[in-house]
């Protein structure tokens, strides 16, 4: 009897240790990771980039740092708001909350970092040349 | 002369222009400031108290009533490429040709520093068209009024020889119509029927294309043009074909 529960209590203790180890390494993933390909906005216009390697690495952002104020975390969903304009960037909305001219270069200014363009994007995607011959054929 | 040898043309630097070219643009009421690019862009920016006046001709104005012209704040261009939309769609534009484009370069900006830039380009209806000038047919015009470089599709041959004296690869041969086709500033698509803009500037979200009458002290493109210290610019000013599409910047 006694041996049992103390079975039952090892088993509870080890569940929630796994636990604890297994969300704490979770969290440990969060700070560090994020999705390596660069965000590529279509809408309103073709195309806008945004690099998370850039921003974490360079900038210094944390995930906390736009998620889930300013940016949903499924990609896309700012995309489907019928505010996602410049407009709303001079604003202070979305990457105008930084993009500022303060905090880091002002949204109304050097437009084609960002913008890549139907060029870029097509070289993105491989819209051109080989890549688009090996489709048809 | 090929673009492609413009293009490895060695930059003599705004010294060294000929005092022709100076006159030309100070005509114009422009004032050269520096040539860059590989010789084959000037600088100007406007000078006050000058009057136009274009090879010879004594005027006081542009020599065209309306005189259009577009103004193209390139640094503002975004590549999103609404404007070929609409241009292809307002004027039946084929997969193969284009009546006006973007061009990408990287522009060095410090050591190992790049930054992505955008330029529109389109057919600059020149004051001193080369097209025009080789035209066997005269298929290709300058308009009386307006100053557009226009085609009369039944009267081309289709010998492309306006195609190699544009400075701007502005023309390519519709195989449709059995003849060179080029942007006419949307003249029989828009403006004829009232429109003030071509579907070019209208559709850029950007603000990059100004349209309008640059003998019009009133018109954006006018300000643009003349306002003091802006500096604006032209593309292959060397080949003196005077063009009515303007670059600047801010």
């Amino acid at each position: 009897m006694k041996k049992k529960l103390l079975l039952v209590l090892s088993i509870f203790v080890v569940a929630l240790g796994g636990q604890g180890l297994f969300s704490n390494g979770l969290a440990d993933e969060e700070e560090a990771d994020y999705p390596t390909e660069p965000i590529v906005f279509i809408q309103p216009v073709k195309a806008v980039i945004f690099d998370h390697k850039f921003h974490v690495e360079e900038a210094g952002l944390d995930c906390e740092s736009c998620h889930d104020d300013l940016f949903e975390q499924a990609a896309g969903t700012a995309e489907e708001n019928d505010d996602f304009k410049m407009q709303a960037l001079y604003e202070g909305k979305y990457c105008g909350a930084c993009h500022d001219g303060e905090t880091a270069f002002a949204s109304n200014t050097k437009c084609a970092v960002c913008h890549i363009g139907v060029m870029g994007y097509n070289r993105m995607h491989k819209v051109d040349g080989e890549a688009e011959e090996k489709v048809h054929h | 002369m090929k673009i492609e040898d413009l293009e490895r043309m060695k930059n003599e630097g705004p010294e060294s222009l000929p005092s022709e070219e100076r006159r030309k643009f100070l005509k114009m009421g422009l004032v050269v400031t520096g040539v860059f690019a590989g010789g084959s862009v000037l600088s100007l920016t406007s000078a006050r108290n000058v009057y136009g006046a274009l090879e010879g001709i004594k005027l006081k104005k542009y020599p065209y009533k309306p005189h259009y012209s577009m103004v193209i704040r390139q640094d503002r261009c975004i590549d999103c490429e609404l404007c070929k939309e609409a241009c292809v769609k307002t004027n039946n534009v084929p997969e193969y040709g284009y009546r006006t484009t973007i061009l990408e370069r990287e522009i060095p900006i410090g050591p190992d520093e790049f930054q992505r830039e955008f330029m529109p380009v389109l057919c600059n209806h020149c004051n001193q068209p080369p097209c025009v000038r080789v035209c066997p047919t005269k298929a290709t015009y300058k308009d009386k009024k307006t100053g557009i470089v226009m085609m009369e599709y039944k009267k081309c041959i289709g010998c492309k020889t306006c195609m190699a004296a544009c400075p701007y690869n502005a023309r390519y041969f519709n195989e449709e119509k059995r003849a060179i086709d080029k942007c006419n500033f949307c003249f029989d698509t828009r403006l004829s029927k009232g429109e003030k803009l071509t579907a070019c500037a209208a559709a850029c979200p950007a603000d990059v294309r100004i349209f309008g009458d640059l003998s019009d002290p009133e018109s954006r493109v006018y300000k643009l043009v003349h306002e003091p210290e802006r500096v604006v610019w032209v593309l292959r000013p060397e080949t003196g074909a005077l063009p009515n599409v303007y670059y600047t910047k801010g």
